[in-house]
């Protein structure tokens, strides 16, 4: 076979070769011969500049096709170093308004890359650009140039979901290139931003442009592609109206959870993010700093807290889901605190006897302490973990937090294999101690019951669209959704439930549980809960510093809830 | 003969033109290494011609996998562009450059022992041997240099006598897959595939393997993009196509289109290339060396080095022609097949046909273990020529 083949390989491989080799002798023909002296006149006389022309940022519009940052036009000037004469330096810092040092610095700094353009100034209007466009023929190698700028329509509502942009320092990107800083904007930043077109221009000795470069075609700009994120617009802003009309730092997040889109996301108080499109002055970056309540950090998902009385959700599933306790277990009364060795574990009233439902409905601190005991602290972990709490849920949100479940393994780096002991499980029981949770988590963690364990991981982002339940089935138990859910319901229409009264007027039936996270200070408010009609949704609301649970946190989430449902009506 | 004398004039046009580049970067030793580079390669280049050919087929497994750990330990300790090099002190050694000679060895040896003796599926084994040196290749990240690894990999398969229809069938989950973003381009795809079979006269179940697993490869690409998140498309995107600055590279191109055009018939004349002193080209003595050359000897000078060229390549392939050993005859072709692509590949980017990859114009190329490299594989062919001679 190898001797038969050998005639047919060598001339398969000679005759490959031939072909190739003439492609090439006719490329250089074209090249030397037949376009010999216009590239020879080319590189003699003139030469040829690439000019970087930016693509526009693509559009990121919310579920209802509300557009929320898009691209408007502004001016930039640019210089090409190897073509400025650095004679008119005063001139052109005068006529675009910048300090001759400062000007000179800029070329200087770019001149390693002599043909690149290098940004003078960006984002100028036409009244800004005017004084120099009357000059810009007689000074060689200043150019004008349009460039989208990114313009958001809500800077506020979603500061904290999009983030902004600035411009780009990285040594690939062209000079102007404006880049994500932070949000959807950093995250999904190789997809919004397109790739920029170049134009290739033949410039003759004082930078005028003679002709479009022959050899190789221009490339024109890609657009960005579009984001279209799973946020309802007008119930985002609804929830941050609502949030600022509490005077207190806060945070809103509802989720469909039968299909998983979050739905509003926002953390209050908000800042405008277009001061950043612009370039934003030292004052306005100062004094976002200095603001005690610290509007860059996002309440939402990357600040965490204790979750505190609403992880008895979790708490009373785990117990029920393991068979510890069932729907008939009542253990010792309340007597308003349990003693355990020398600390007193307090309840914040004393409630006697009660089942679980009723504790889950009054929010009964002893009973979860003593019920507790029965199971172990790496148990009621694990669950916390089906339930969505300690890790990130969307890959989008760059600050996302994880917060933190304490196992056994935490506590004993932490404090030593005999540093601590029950009070820790009794504190984590409750949702207090060492968890740690962001309220899209206490939402999350609510949609695993809302949803009897089917709710698909989060997305913020509307694009695919299989995706499977997190919460693992082998621990979905009928009995305890049943039950949990009871409680839930039980908080809002029993008369002693803590947020009785407060959806007296709701013409839906609504599922909560509140909970009060001790702090230094007064304590923050939290409220979960999800309805079935007419939407399907979860939500929790969290007030910093807002008291007691339900009586803050319990209307807002009311009223949110309240003019979305009249509006989607 | 005719080899020797290509070889040498290849030799001299390469000195010559990186002493040319090297004269416009200021301080520069260029040359200086250059040099110390060819006494290294003239000796790597009379080891290649005594070396045993039958020893060296029995190490160049043993020879394969050491290039492979050296291809690992520079994922892990890589420097300079792209983490490709492994700096030992003055040294600079560019691991993929050697795969490519181990390659070579490798791929010969087990095509050569498939002739003897061979094994159901030895192909299969063949193609799983050469993947780890591709992959850590591609993973550094050189998708170039991989590609021209397969690329030599599958002309050695033809010269072994499997047919292009074999290596088409061989190669068809990834056209497959390329395929499968356009129907039109699938379905011509497809009528190749029944095409072939037809011919090669396969059995039913031969059939349902490649129709119906290439079909699903096509309908499970498209369904795995979109599985994937936006973010990790760009990813795999911007790994596919490395050299997408559009800055950097266009403006490569451009300048080195205006140098080669420039050249017109018969140069502006050695050392005198008036865009090369222009400093436009921050490779002009690797990757755009050609270009210099191109400026300065005009379209004459160009046929001149091309021809020489092809002489060489025309040469080795009579020499892999007439060898009767097989393990001689598939190293000397996977040598020309080297040649070959090089050539047309650097060569095509510098007139802006191909795209921008690091590979480098074998001989003329400043670079150390590319020229020691070529010059020991060629040691080889002379070795393997006058092997057949005394036979």
């Amino acid at each position: 076979m190898f001797r038969e083949r050998k005639q047919w390989s060598f001339l398969s491989f000679m005759l490959t070769t031939f072909v190739l080799l003439m492609i090439l002798i006719v490329r250089l023909f074209y090249l030397q011969i037949s376009s010999g002296d216009y590239y020879r006149g080319l590189s003699s006389q003139n030469h040829i500049r690439v000019v970087t022309k930016p693509a526009p940022r693509g559009l990121i519009s919310d579920r209802n096709g509300v557009v929320l940052a898009d691209s408007r036009p502004s001016f930039i000037v640019t210089a090409v170093p190897s073509e400025f004469d650095s004679s008119n330096t005063g001139l052109v810092a005068t006529l675009i308004d910048i300090p001759e040092e400062t000007l000179s610095r800029i070329i200087s700094e770019a001149s390693s890359v002599p043909h690149r353009p290098v940004v003078l100034r960006a984002s100028l209007s036409v009244e800004d650009v005017s004084p120099i466009a009357e000059y810009i023929y007689r000074i060689p190698g200043v150019l004008i140039d349009v460039a989208p700028l990114r313009r958001y329509h809500r800077p506020e509502d979603f500061c904290h979901i999009i983030g902004y942009v600035g411009l780009s320092d990285d040594p690939e990107s062209y000079r102007g290139e404006i880049t994500g800083r932070t949000g959807i904007e950093l995250s999904l930043n190789d997809i919004l931003r397109g790739s920029p077109g170049l134009h290739r221009e033949v410039v003759d000795a004082m930078g005028r442009v003679v002709e479009e470069y022959r050899g190789t075609d221009s490339e024109e700009p890609v657009p960005g592609k579009n984001v279209v994120l799973t946020i309802d617009a007008e119930l985002q802003r609804t929830a941050l109206e609502h949030l600022e009309k509490t005077g207190l730092p806060g945070a809103v997040v509802i989720i469909d959870y039968v299909n998983g889109d979050i739905l509003c996301a926002t953390s209050s108080p908000a800042f405008d993010s277009n001061m950043f499109s612009t370039g934003i002055s030292q004052d306005e970056w100062d004094t976002l700093l200095q603001n005690p309540e610290n509007p860059l950090y996002c309440r939402a998902w990357t600040a965490t807290y204790p979750p505190a009385s609403t992880f008895k959700i979790v708490s009373a599933y785990c117990l029920i889901a393991e068979g510890l306790i069932n729907e008939n277990t009542m253990p010792a009364p309340c007597y308003g605190s349990l003693t355990l060795g020398d600390t007193d574990f307090g309840c914040w009233t004393a409630h006697g006897r009660l089942n679980v439902i009723q504790a889950m409905a009054r929010s009964c601190d002893v009973f979860f302490y003593r019920t507790s005991q029965l199971g172990s602290l790496d148990e009621l972990a694990e669950y916390a973990g089906f339930f969505g709490l300690g890790s990130r849920y969307t890959e989008v949100l760059t600050d996302e937090s994880s917060g933190l479940i304490p196992d056994s393994d935490y506590l004993n780096s932490t404090y030593g294999s005999d540093g601590w002991g029950l009070g820790n499980l009794l504190n984590i029981s409750i949702g207090q101690g060492e968890l740690l949770a962001t309220p899209l988590q206490m939402a999350i963690m609510t949609g695993v019951i809302s949803s009897r364990g089917l709710m698909p991981k989060p997305r913020l982002i509307l694009q695919r669209e299989v995706r499977e339940p997190f919460f693992p089935a082998q621990v979905c138990d009928d009995t305890a959704f049943d039950i949990v859910t009871e409680g839930m319901l039980q908080t809002v229409i029993s008369r002693r439930g803590t947020l009785y009264g407060v959806f007296s007027d709701f013409p839906w039936d609504f599922w909560g549980k509140t909970g009060t996270a001790e702090c230094t200070g007064e304590n923050h408010a939290i409220v979960i809960g999800f309805t079935r009609e007419p939407e399907p949704v979860v939500i929790c609301v969290f007030i910093e510093h807002g008291g007691h649970g339900g009586s803050i946190a319990g209307p807002v989430a009311r009223d949110i809830l309240l003019s979305y449902f009249e509006r989607s009506d | 003969m005719i080899l020797l004398i290509a070889l040498l004039m290849l030799f001299l046009i390469g000195l010559a033109t990186v002493y040319s580049a090297s004269t416009v970067i200021p301080e520069s030793d260029l040359f200086r290494k250059q040099i110390m580079w060819s006494i290294f390669g003239l000796i790597a280049f009379f080891v290649g011609t005594m070396i045993s050919l039958r020893r060296l087929e029995e190490i160049s497994p043993l020879v394969y996998f050491l290039i492979c750990l050296l291809l690992l330990l520079t994922l892990f300790i890589g420097r300079g562009p792209a983490n490709r090099w492994i700096i030992i002190g003055p040294i600079h050694l560019q691991p993929s450059e050697l795969a490519k000679a181990g390659l070579i060895l490798v791929t010969a040896w087990w095509l050569a022992s498939q002739k003897v003796k061979p094994r159901k599926f030895g192909e299969a084994l063949i193609f799983l041997t050469v993947i780890p040196a591709v992959v850590l290749t591609a993973m550094q990240p050189d998708l170039g240099t991989a590609v021209s690894m397969l690329l030599i990999v599958l002309a050695m398969f033809v010269w072994a006598g499997y047919g292009i229809g074999w290596i088409i069938l061989l190669v068809s989950p990834i056209m497959a897959a390329v395929s499968s973003l356009n129907i039109l381009l699938w379905l011509s795809f497809m009528l190749i595939l029944i095409a072939i079979l037809y011919r090669r006269k396969y059995r039913i179940p031969m059939w349902i393997a490649f129709i119906g697993g290439n079909s699903i490869v096509a309908a499970l690409t498209p369904m795995a993009w979109k599985m994937l998140e936006p973010y990790q498309q760009s990813r795999l995107i911007t790994f596919l196509n490395p050299a997408k600055d559009p800055h950097g590279s266009g403006w490569n191109i451009i300048q080195s289109e205006v140098a080669v055009g420039s050249g017109g018939l018969s140069g502006q004349g050695y050392l005198h290339g008036a865009q090369k002193e222009l400093a436009f080209l921050p490779a002009r003595h690797t990757d755009f060396v050609f270009s210099v050359w191109a400026e300065e000897t005009g379209f004459i000078g160009c046929l001149i080095l091309l021809t020489a060229f092809y002489i060489l390549f025309w040469r080795t392939i009579i020499a892999a022609r007439k060898s009767n050993n097989p393990f001689n005859s598939l190293v000397t072709a996977g040598i020309g097949a080297y040649i070959g692509i090089h050539v047309f590949v650097n060569v095509g980017m510098t007139l802006g046909i191909m795209p921008v990859t690091g590979l480098p114009l074998p001989f003329i190329s400043y670079g150390g273990s590319q020229l020691v490299t070529v010059l020991f594989l060629f040691g080889l062919v002379l070795n393997a020529g006058m092997y057949w001679r005394e036979v």
